[in-house]
């Protein structure tokens, strides 16, 4: 067991915990943020993405201990009032189907639309790429991140 | 399982359809629908938005509060498919309420809330809408007459002066007011009328229009509660592993290989496998991975893919075929085996002794489907206190009512003992419909460890320890006339249970009618047509897997009307209109796609274009598919243009959203998805080996929708991928000059571009 500390959604956390336990279980166990989700384990479907000081993550095969000090956000921080771009326009688009993967959806977008604010098809291929969707959403999400890129810009 | 079977039958039988505890029925002519709802004085929960105010029910289906709070019973599990909004709007759209103002509330596991059809408390089989449609209108008109009833006799007019609309009833000429609040409580006093005036179509206000799904706003902030997420004080977490082949059981095991584990609580050993009980899952899944274990692999060892190949293939030539369905001759095309009909009636009287027939043309081909896993994103889980005598369940299901009847009987409990309750599913797709493995795990651990706990299974035991997509094996036979005509058609299938683990009352040694879904309704005019079956018995468990019995069915027959068509020299789109001059809906479905997909124009160069029609799950349905093929069988797939008719269309976005998906899952299953087996157990374990379509492989699609009016209803929530897979196989065909018949299509070298 090791103290470990981080800033989660903006608020300083401090935990007693094994430090190779993976954040993914940390969030949703010590934390209780369970928006983030358990897909797969081995960093292969994307529905455990958080943001780690604004980089996309996959928080399943991330051992707390590599995270210290380091600024996480997970859905739940991704806005407190829904009003985050991606947010607006997944609801616009009515993107989500069963919705277990689109938190780690969004987390990806979110990402990709702070390092590109006019993502063409092909970025949202490449950053969309290891969030697996089963109910085949992703012509929505294709859609929705457009969209989102589009509120972002006439909002400044 | 034949226990359960057993139970179900039994179930069935001391609770028919007019004698539910919770309604005074009376059953429609032409239809087994509720009108008058009773209910039971401890449903009238409160549930008001406003301290004080009283909340009254109408039905079993609707409580309005004195607040003018209208609750909707939702008795259908969310998934995805978007029932939770569709059925609710239907209600609220007879009833005249303001849809702003609507709440839900889950349906407790009771046989009022079964599936008026089928009798029986389920979400699957695309059943939803087309069974609790007209229900959902009864009710709300029902409710809507009660209303109306009491704010005429209030202001002393006639009922038929009156109507409803945004939570008030109104009276037409003086333009007089009354909230629904306000009229509840003598509207709860009216007598339920018989037979309800029922709003027609060009009336509606909420349904034919998008409504936004209603749980949206908690699935865009993460606040959404699905399985893996429920949680109660004092929750223990089980991590479980499963005997790796098929009907193996753990040996041994030895709990010093964890000892100084933290928060270990125990282990449990449960059916065919052990858990590690823990405070949080993580240490749960570290001490198990960590713990030593060995199982008694039991006598399936020796099954693999190989070993089923050749099964299928005995099956496929041996004798005493299960002949299931005629018509016209039955022995049309040339049959040297003897066959048992299905029932008496099996051949048709005119079809007995029809004169034979000889063609001078007889064409032959074979088709397979592969086995498939559902690769849910939420991997099985459960969470079960047991206490006393009482078990509860929250689960992501489909299957309430299996799993209340499981459990009672596991448990030795009355069935009332037993209350299931919903969570949302991270998809479902037919896997979450049966109850003895992660419900009854929960059960059992709980039970052992005299705490609640949850039971999360590893992505490599979801997927090893699914119930699969049965593979399948086709032998199709035409007899073409000396015109070319198509005059018989014989289809023979080799395929293993689908029903048998979640309706078992269903299926014989022989027969399951899942299995047969597609090849009983074709619309095409052939006159004479028979389907023999062979019920193929595997040590592999097989069940339920969106698309059933018609996704290898039709991509089977339709990839061979495709080839019946190339080889008259005619295109595919015509081809089927000439066989479909009879069936206007399926023609309009038909041409509507081609019109769509520019199908009489010729493609771009190195464009090629395949074609797929069905009546499924009551929706008419068609894909085209263009696309380009390269040297090296990479596959671009240009556009994907889908049309379908499912009678009357509800929500327009939620049913386009389900048909763009299913093209993304009918993708999945042409090109990437298979599961194999060795030694007994499944190959693939995480979606490394187990490829599902991601975002570079999603084509542009395009989703045309009709409504013909028909009735009943057709699904939506599983038709998406049914002809995708044939419309893709034809368009390959039309690219290669190549017939694929057997799937995935990564068995011959073709991938996605």
């Amino acid at each position: 067991m090791e103290t470990i500390r981080l800033v989660v959604n903006g608020q300083p956390r401090e935990l007693n915990i094994d430090p190779a336990t993976p954040l993914l279980w940390v969030l949703r166990e010590q934390l209780g943020l369970t928006g983030t989700k358990f897909g797969c384990g081995m960093a292969l479907c994307g529905a455990c993405t958080v943001h780690v000081d604004g980089n996309a993550v996959r928080s399943c095969v991330t051992p707390v201990k590599a995270v210290a000090g380091k600024r996480i956000t997970t859905i739940e921080g991704l806005s407190s009032d829904r009003s985050h771009p991606v947010q607006k326009a997944w609801l616009q688009v009515q993107v989500p189907q069963c919705g277990y993967c689109q938190p780690g959806q969004m987390m990806s977008a979110a990402a990709l639309l702070a390092v590109n604010a006019k993502p063409s098809d092909a970025d949202i291929d490449d950053a969309m790429a290891g969030n697996l969707c089963r109910c085949g959403t992703y012509a929505r999400i294709r859609k929705a991140i457009h969209v989102a890129a589009e509120l972002a810009r006439s909002a400044k | 399982m034949r226990t359960t079977e057993l139970m179900v039958k039994q179930e069935i039988s001391s609770t028919p359809l007019d004698r539910r505890q919770f309604l005074i029925t009376s059953v429609l002519t032409g239809g087994a629908l509720f009108l008058k709802c009773a209910v039971r004085p401890e449903q009238a929960l409160a549930s008001a938005e406003t301290a004080g105010a009283k909340v009254i029910p109408l039905n079993a289906w609707l409580k309005i509060g004195t607040d003018d709070s209208v609750t909707i019973i939702v008795s259908q599990a969310e998934m995805g498919q978007g029932i939770r909004t569709t059925l609710p709007a239907v209600l609220a759209e007879e009833l005249g309420a303001d849809w702003s103002r609507v709440r839900l509330e889950d349906s407790p596991t009771d046989p009022a809330y079964r599936n008026p059809r089928i009798n029986w408390q389920f979400t699957g089989n695309s059943e939803s809408t087309p069974s609790f449609f007209e229900l959902m209108r009864q009710m709300g008109a029902s409710a809507r007459e009660m209303l109306i009833a009491a704010a005429a006799k209030k202001w002393n007019v006639d009922p038929a002066t009156c109507r409803t609309e945004s939570g008030k009833v109104v009276h037409r000429t003086s333009r007089r007011t009354a909230r629904f609040g306000d009229l509840v409580e003598a509207a709860a006093k009216v007598n339920p009328p018989a037979k309800p005036a029922l709003k027609s179509e060009k009336e509606w206000t909420l349904l034919g229009k998008p409504l936004g799904r209603v749980e949206n706003l908690s699935k865009i902030d993460g606040s959404a509660t699905f399985g893996l997420d429920f949680s109660l004080p004092t929750l223990a977490h089980a991590a479980v592993k499963q005997c790796p082949v098929f009907g193996g059981d753990v040996a041994s095991f030895d709990r010093s290989s964890i000892v100084g584990f933290p928060g270990i609580v125990d282990v449990v050993k449960i059916p065919n496998g052990i858990a590690v009980v823990a405070e949080t899952y993580w240490q749960a899944k570290s001490a198990l991975d960590a713990l030593n274990v060995t199982f008694n692999e039991g006598p399936a060892t020796s099954v693999s893919t190989d070993s089923l190949r050749d099964d299928y293939r005995r099956a496929m030539e041996g004798n005493e075929w299960l002949l299931v369905h005629v018509e016209g001759n039955p022995d049309a095309l040339h049959h040297e085996y003897p066959n048992v009909p299905l029932a008496k009636d099996t051949i048709p009287t005119t079809g007995a002794n029809a004169a034979k027939e000889t063609y001078p043309t007889v064409f032959s081909q074979e088709y397979e489907s592969q086995f498939l896993a559902h690769a849910t994103m939420e991997p099985m889980n459960c969470t079960a206190r047991v206490s006393g005598d009482t078990v509860e369940i929250w689960a992501p299901t489909q299957g309430q009512e299996i799993t209340r009847l499981t459990l009672a009987g596991v448990f030795q409990l009355p069935k009332e003992n037993i209350q299931v309750s919903r969570t949302f599913l991270g998809g479902g797709f037919g896997r979450r419909l049966v109850a003895f493995d992660f419900a009854l795990q929960s059960a059992l651990i709980s039970k052992a460890v005299r705490r609640p706990v949850k039971v999360i299974w590893s992505r490599e035991e979801d997927m090893q320890h699914d119930i699969y997509r049965p593979a399948t094996l086709h032998r199709i036979t035409a007899g073409i006339n000396e015109y070319g005509k198509l005059r018989a058609v014989s289809h023979r299938l080799v395929s293993p249970s689908i029903l048998q683990f979640v309706y078992a009352p269903a299926v014989t040694d022989v027969y399951d009618p899942s299995c047969l879904e597609g090849l009983l309704e074709t619309h095409y005019e052939i006159p004479n047509i028979r389907v023999d079956f062979k019920l193929l018995h595997i040590p592999v468990p097989t069940s339920v897997l969106r698309t059933t019995g018609y996704g290898p069915n039709i991509f089977a027959w339709e990839s061979f009307i495709d080839e019946l068509a190339s080889k008259k020299g005619i295109d595919g789109y015509h081809y089927r209109r000439d066989l479909l001059a009879n069936s206007p809906r399926s023609r309009a479905v038909l041409d509507l796609v081609a019109q769509k997909s520019n199908w009489d124009t010729p493609a771009p160069t190195g464009h090629y274009r395949g074609i797929a029609y069905a009546d499924a799950f009551g929706t008419h349905i068609a894909h085209v598919v263009e696309l380009s093929v390269s040297k090296d069988r990479q596959v671009k797939i240009h556009k994907v243009v889908c049309a379908a008719d499912p009678g009357t269309v509800l929500d327009p976005d939620i049913t386009t959203n389900s048909l763009e998906g299913g093209i993304a899952w009918g993708l999945s299953c042409a090109f990437q998805s298979e599961i194999t087996f060795d030694r007994g157990r499944a190959v693939q374990s995480n979606y490394h080996d187990y490829s599902i379509l991601r975002m570079p492989e999603m084509p542009p699609v395009e989703i045309h929708l009709m409504s013909s009016g028909a009735r009943p209803l057709g699904g939506v929530g599983e038709v998406g991928p049914v002809t995708l897979l044939p419309a893709i196989a034809n368009a390959i065909f039309a690219a290669t000059e190549t017939r694929f018949r057997s799937l995935p299509l990564s068995k011959h070298g073709f991938s996605l571009a």
